[in-house]
């Protein structure tokens, strides 16, 4: 355990990349946001700016971060890929809880002043982040352990097979959606599909996204069982 | 006494590139090894596999007894100084605080004069320091951790000499206040010869010398003088090496001399000079290529 969090701690050296932008890019589009919108006479009544999806962008980078320009130095150190992997999942986990909170905190607030006296929903995103509190909590938290579990994975992938090995993979993903479309056409299934998607509750939309964790975490931690440096 | 590292029949591939073939040697405990041989002649690669951070295609390698993938009893115990270390986005400092959360033998104060010695500043991202500062700082963190393993593979990159004699100076102070087992790659052997205890020379991915270096010093020996003679004397001997210049000749001989031999080399009026480590990795290579060629 002691080694995980060092390995965490390793990461952390570079609070620049992991906390310092993400959080100030996000607040700074808050920032940017709050501006235009009080220069508006009128505002619409449902303003969502999305504004908040740079945070989700940034953990995907961090994510192929902490496997690429970190991974050699880490190894070096006399880390376990096992190690350096769950090490970097236990700082994702940590991080997406933070920034989790943070998220729900600030759509908290956001309720409580009508958008920050302005009618401006920033930290409300339409449908996904649209709930009561615990579920933005728990839908962010899960929404951004996909985005830098993902991340990794990519970044191993670059580790492994360099930019060659990252195109091929993209295009499996592709082959995948495009078996699953021509499943559906084939089986006269896209009335059904479309019933689950509108019948799909945030909750149960979280569930799908838990199950994208899991199958990527898989996915990386397999890759980084070969992975050399 | 298990040796520290034992290697049987390790084997790397790289499509049809033989990276290493077949390569079975122990390092023993507590001597300074040196890992010699040209560029491109697999030193890297054998390092890197005892460190685990690449994969044998074939054979096993075995550290303080066990395997060393995905064994952090064993990791733990060793460093790896690699000359193309990558860094992240850190500073000097950061650097050498990870290294001592992770390295159980760390000494900070050690850490601390080798910075001094080699007027390394601190706080620096290391992607802005030169060559040869990027070298020390790898260089501070392999004898700092103090492993009882310690791996070095030309960890000289862009020092100048006098920060090379400055590294080996600090190397051999501190292996004598904490013995350990180090190994050494480098090629510039001419430098490290008087450190190590042990040679082992690798060309072209197999191990064309295994040896202590005391061994190796008289076992090959350069006569030169009048051509007529040096032929006479080198009869029935074997010949590395054959050089001549007008009526002169210098010959080396891949043979220790008995005292018998040298005092008639004396009465020939022949000179013989030791090959030193350097020349003879020289000759055992050139060896290598001609009876390639020839076969």
């Amino acid at each position: 355990m002691n080694t995980l969090v060092n390995v965490a701690r390793y990461h952390l050296v570079d609070r620049l990349q992991y906390v310092v932008l993400p959080v100030g890019v996000t607040f700074f589009a808050f920032g940017v946001n709050l501006a235009i919108f009080s220069l508006i006479p009128e505002t619409p009544e449902e303003n969502y700016s999305g504004g908040l999806f740079t945070l989700f962008v940034f953990m995907l980078v961090c994510g192929a971060m902490s496997m690429t320009k970190s991974l050699p130095f880490g190894l070096a150190l006399g880390v376990s890929r096992r190690s350096y992997y769950l090490g970097t999942l236990l700082l994702v986990i940590g991080l997406s809880a933070l920034y989790a909170v943070g998220i729900a905190v600030f759509q908290v607030i956001e309720d409580a002043t009508r958008g920050w006296g302005l009618g401006l929903n920033y930290f409300r995103v339409p449908w996904l982040l649209d709930g009561p509190w615990y579920l933005t909590l728990l839908t962010s938290f899960v929404f951004l352990l996909l985005m830098f579990v993902y991340g990794m994975w990519y970044g191993l992938i670059y580790r492994r097979a360099s930019v060659v090995g990252v195109v091929l993979f993209g295009a499996a993903q592709v082959l995948v959606l495009l078996g699953a479309v021509l499943l559906f056409s084939w089986t006269d299934s896209w009335a059904k599909l479309g019933e689950f998607f509108s019948t799909l509750t945030v909750g149960g939309m979280t569930g799908v996204l838990a199950l994208l964790v899991c199958l990527a975490g898989a996915g990386g931690f397999a890759t980084m069982r070969r992975v050399t440096v | 006494m298990t040796p520290t590292i034992s290697t049987t029949g390790l084997t790397r591939r790289y499509g049809d590139h033989t990276a290493l073939g077949d390569v079975s040697v122990d390092i023993e405990e507590g001597k300074i090894t040196g890992l010699l041989g040209r560029n491109g002649a697999g030193k890297s690669t054998f390092l890197r596999i005892v460190t685990a951070q690449e994969f044998a295609s074939a054979g096993s390698v075995r550290v303080f007894g066990e395997t060393p993938v995905e064994n952090e009893r064993v990791l733990r115990r060793l460093v790896l100084v690699r000359e193309d270390q990558q860094f992240p986005d850190f500073k000097v400092r950061h650097a050498l605080s990870a290294a001592s959360w992770f390295y159980p033998n760390w000494d900070a104060e050690l850490a601390e004069s080798l910075l001094r010695d080699f007027d390394l500043p601190t706080k620096r991202p290391i992607k802005k320091l030169s060559r040869g500062m990027r070298s020390a700082l790898s260089i501070t963190i392999g004898l700092a951790a103090r492993a009882e393993l310690t791996l070095l593979d030309e960890p000289y990159a862009g020092l100048d000499a006098v920060a090379r004699q400055l590294f080996y100076d600090r190397l051999l102070d501190d292996y004598s206040a904490h013995p350990r087992t180090i190994l050494l790659s480098t090629h510039l052997i001419d430098e490290v010869a008087d450190l190590l205890e042990h040679v082992v020379m690798i060309d072209k991915g197999r191990v064309v010398l295994d040896a202590p270096a005391d061994e190796l010093r008289g076992t090959a020996v350069t006569v030169s003088g009048p051509a007529l003679a040096v032929d006479d004397f080198v009869a029935g001997r074997r010949v590395l090496h054959r050089r001549k210049i007008g009526s002169r000749a210098s010959v080396t001989v891949a043979e220790a001399l008995d005292p018998s031999a040298k005092a008639k080399a004396k009465a020939l009026h022949l000179k013989l000079e030791p090959l030193s480590l350097q020349q003879l990795m020289v000759h055992t290579s050139n060896g290598q290529t001609a009876e390639e060629a020839s076969a």
